[in-house]
């Protein structure tokens, strides 16, 4: 991928590898705090909830193969000072990225036990998004298109598993911070302020035109019934119309 | 109107309720369509629409609604759409949108650091750099704060911007409008106001810090202790809650800003006539304070008259070795005279503690003699104490306490006692100074050395 390669670029020199691992469980946690965020909205579903599921189980799966990597490379005693000082890097990189991931799953418990999805009152939050996420889900779990096939009680049944997973994710935070001793503190990050700007084109552009409604909407109001736009655009069909039986008229009588 | 609420879960918890009900489908807001240019997007209601609905359902008026509605978008439930940044619910056809749960107030998840980095950082790339004044400062400062895990901001928030790529249009627009408001909430922009007291600031991320306990870290015990105490725990709370109830009500006549003291305050009146009653060596103590013996032994001890009184009431009711007793609770080394076998005076105490201080007192160290004076303390309060508060002695004394008369406030102002600052403590040491200077330059004439 292009943007993979324009990262490790910019980090300097290390092993390749550690650094996809790493940018696969940063982008998945990404995904899965965006898929949290539709929790208990007007997006939330059955699929929202299984594609919650899958995308926790894949984290956790990075997480926990990220993490074997990592500690068998810090213990390892004869790795230069420079090299350890970059290990401890992404050491630092990896704790950011799990905890995010953890209180997300604990936020995902709270919000998913408050609305849950087979109750006759309708409770889920109207925002405006009403889309699907199932292309989130899609580049998380790295496919083409998204395979249903849950049962119909998995925004219950789930949450079980929830819990325990977040157990385990607890312990094994518990366990990386008792046997790798690295202070984060002492790591200093390689990007500077404002390195983000320097990414791909394509993250920026696109979404320009978006913010700028979001912030001046002055010249935009609701409308309920029959607005502005249906009737100019009643207008525009009747002179389309007029034009085409002129048009005709023409064709005929030539 | 600005109002401070105490933010806990139920507070939190009673809107949460009252925003499902709001936008229930049936019985809840009109929702109308928000159209900009090219996209329609759903789920927008007008402010005068919530405020009517606000009327009907708690059958309240139009002021108080007005000012319900205000703390639904203060505490960020509901935003704005046409001027964001202006947090302020108005009657009348401007629009709002619902937050998402995941953005709604909670003191379980409060606003964090690396968040609002995150966030910056976004809005960073989407802007191509063309942030706010107030944003860059708190960029930079985040940057040289969270430095450590400043890669990580980075590819989060790269990673966070492509997620969101894949949304169509119209809910990419409402995703931006949401974590936007959620930021104006919680990080609000100087100069307008802050409506979440968070207490003291606390800038340090959340760190982990762990005890570790024979193998089980702490954390994992106080979970352990913390499912088997939850019911004990609301029984705990209501004892607490009583007792401090208790206390409240005991000690209310005694406070002096909530009964006010007499016979006046010295801090208000500049007369201290009310110090000197209270003093140590004066001959008759005033009632409450007499009263306030009676609350606990410590407060007993802790009061010069009262330890006196007290004292003068064993030396009558027992032979001496009482008063010598009390004396050595406030000096336990005083003790060792009398526990010796073969002291002059012996002191009663049990067997059991009395072996134990003999043993330790052939290998002596600091403590040896704590077990004999907790039993001396506890033989005190549980009888001797509470004989005393029924004695003749302390009933006499209650009887003939004075209760100062409230000082008249003079009716014409010029005879009342004029205010004066007392002079200035720094005046008080430079003259102190300066004498101990001459002295001291008197007696050291030769060596220059400064204190």
């Amino acid at each position: 991928k292009p943007e993979c390669c324009c990262l490790s670029a910019s980090t300097g020199n290390m092993d390749g590898e550690e650094f996809t691992m790493l940018d696969a469980l940063n982008k998945v946690t990404a995904c899965y705090r965006h898929l949290v965020i539709a929790l208990g909205s007007t997006s939330d579903s059955q699929n929202l909830r299984e594609e919650l599921k899958k995308t926790r189980n894949k984290a956790q799966e990075l997480a926990v193969a990220n993490r074997t990597k990592l500690t068998a490379l810090l213990k390892d005693k004869n790795i230069s000072k420079d090299d350890r000082a970059e290990y401890e890097r992404l050491w630092v990189l990896f704790t950011s990225s799990v905890e995010l991931l953890e209180v997300d799953m604990k936020r995902s418990l709270e919000i998913g036990q408050d609305f849950p999805l087979k109750v006759p009152t309708r409770h889920l939050i109207q925002t405006g998004m009403t889309g699907s996420t199932t292309t989130v889900a899609a580049r998380a779990m790295s496919v083409q298109n998204m395979k249903y096939e849950a049962d119909a009680n998995i925004d219950t049944v789930d949450l079980k598993e929830l819990e325990t997973e977040i157990a385990q994710v607890d312990q094994m935070m518990e366990e990386m911070e008792m046997k790798v001793q690295v202070a984060p503190w002492a790591v200093e990050a390689k990007q500077e302020a404002g390195a983000e700007l320097k990414s791909t084109v394509s993250v920026g552009n696109s979404s320009v035109g978006v913010i700028s409604i979001c912030e001046e909407e002055p010249k935009e109001t609701v409308e309920g019934e029959t607005g502005l736009m249906k009737v100019f655009a009643g207008i525009i069909f009747t002179g389309v119309l007029l034009i085409a039986g002129i048009l005709g008229y023409l064709v005929v009588n030539l | 109107m600005s109002t401070i609420i105490n933010l806990n879960q139920s507070t939190l918890g009673g809107m949460e309720r009252m925003i499902i009900s709001m936008q229930d489908p049936d019985m809840g807001i009109k929702l109308r369509n928000q159209r900009l240019l090219i996209t329609v997007i759903p789920h927008a209601m007008t402010g005068l629409d919530i405020v009517e609905w606000l009327i009907k359902k708690c059958s309240i008026s139009d002021e108080e609604a007005l000012h319900v509605g205000q703390l639904f978008v203060k505490y960020g439930y509901i935003y704005p759409l046409k001027e964001p940044r202006n947090l302020i619910l108005k009657a009348d056809d401007s629009s709002y949108r619902l937050q998402t749960p995941y953005y709604w107030m909670s003191t379980r998840w409060p606003a964090s650091e690396l968040d609002y980095a995150i966030y910056l950082a976004k809005k960073n790339i989407r802007k191509q750099g063309e942030l706010i004044e107030y944003e860059k400062e708190c960029y930079n400062a985040l940057h040289k704060r969270i430095n450590h895990t400043w890669d990580f901001v980075v590819m989060q928030a790269r990673e966070q911007l492509r997620a969101s790529k894949q949304r169509r249009k119209g809910d990419r627009i409402v995703l931006e409008c949401q974590e936007q408001a959620y930021w104006l909430v919680n990080r609000p922009p100087p100069g307008t106001q802050d409506s979440i007291d968070h207490g003291p600031e606390r800038r340090t991320t959340n760190t982990r810090v762990q005890l570790v306990t024979n193998g089980l870290s702490l954390k994992y015990l106080l979970k352990r202790t913390l499912t088997i105490t939850i019911c004990d725990g609301l029984t705990c709370l209501c004892v607490c809650a009583r007792s401090y109830v208790k206390y409240c009500e005991q000690y209310q006549p005694h406070d002096p800003i909530m009964q006010g003291c007499l016979p006046s305050n010295p801090w208000i009146t500049d007369d201290i006539m009310f110090w000197n009653m209270n003093s140590e060596t004066v001959a008759l103590p005033t009632k409450l304070r007499v009263e306030r013996w009676s609350f606990s032994f410590m407060e007993l001890l802790n009061d010069q008259m009262g330890r006196k009184e007290f004292l003068t009431y064993l030396e009558k009711e027992f032979s001496g070795t009482h008063t010598q007793i009390n004396e050595s609770i406030h000096n336990p080394y005083k003790q060792y005279c009398f526990l010796a076998p073969g002291a002059s005076r012996w002191v009663n105490i049990d067997s059991k503690t009395m072996e134990k201080t003999l043993e330790g007192l052939k290998r002596p160290h600091r403590f040896v003699l704590d077990d004999a004076q907790m039993h001396i303390y506890f033989l005190m309060k549980k009888d001797s104490y509470p004989r005393y508060l029924k004695s003749e002695l302390y009933k006499n004394l209650l009887a003939r306490a004075i209760v100062p008369q409230e000082t008249k406030k003079s009716v014409f102002p010029f005879m009342r006692r004029q205010r004066h600052s007392s002079p200035s403590p720094a005046l008080a040491t430079q003259t102190a100074e300066d004498d101990g200077k001459a002295k001291y330059s008197n007696s050291n004439s030769g060596t220059a050395s400064r204190l």
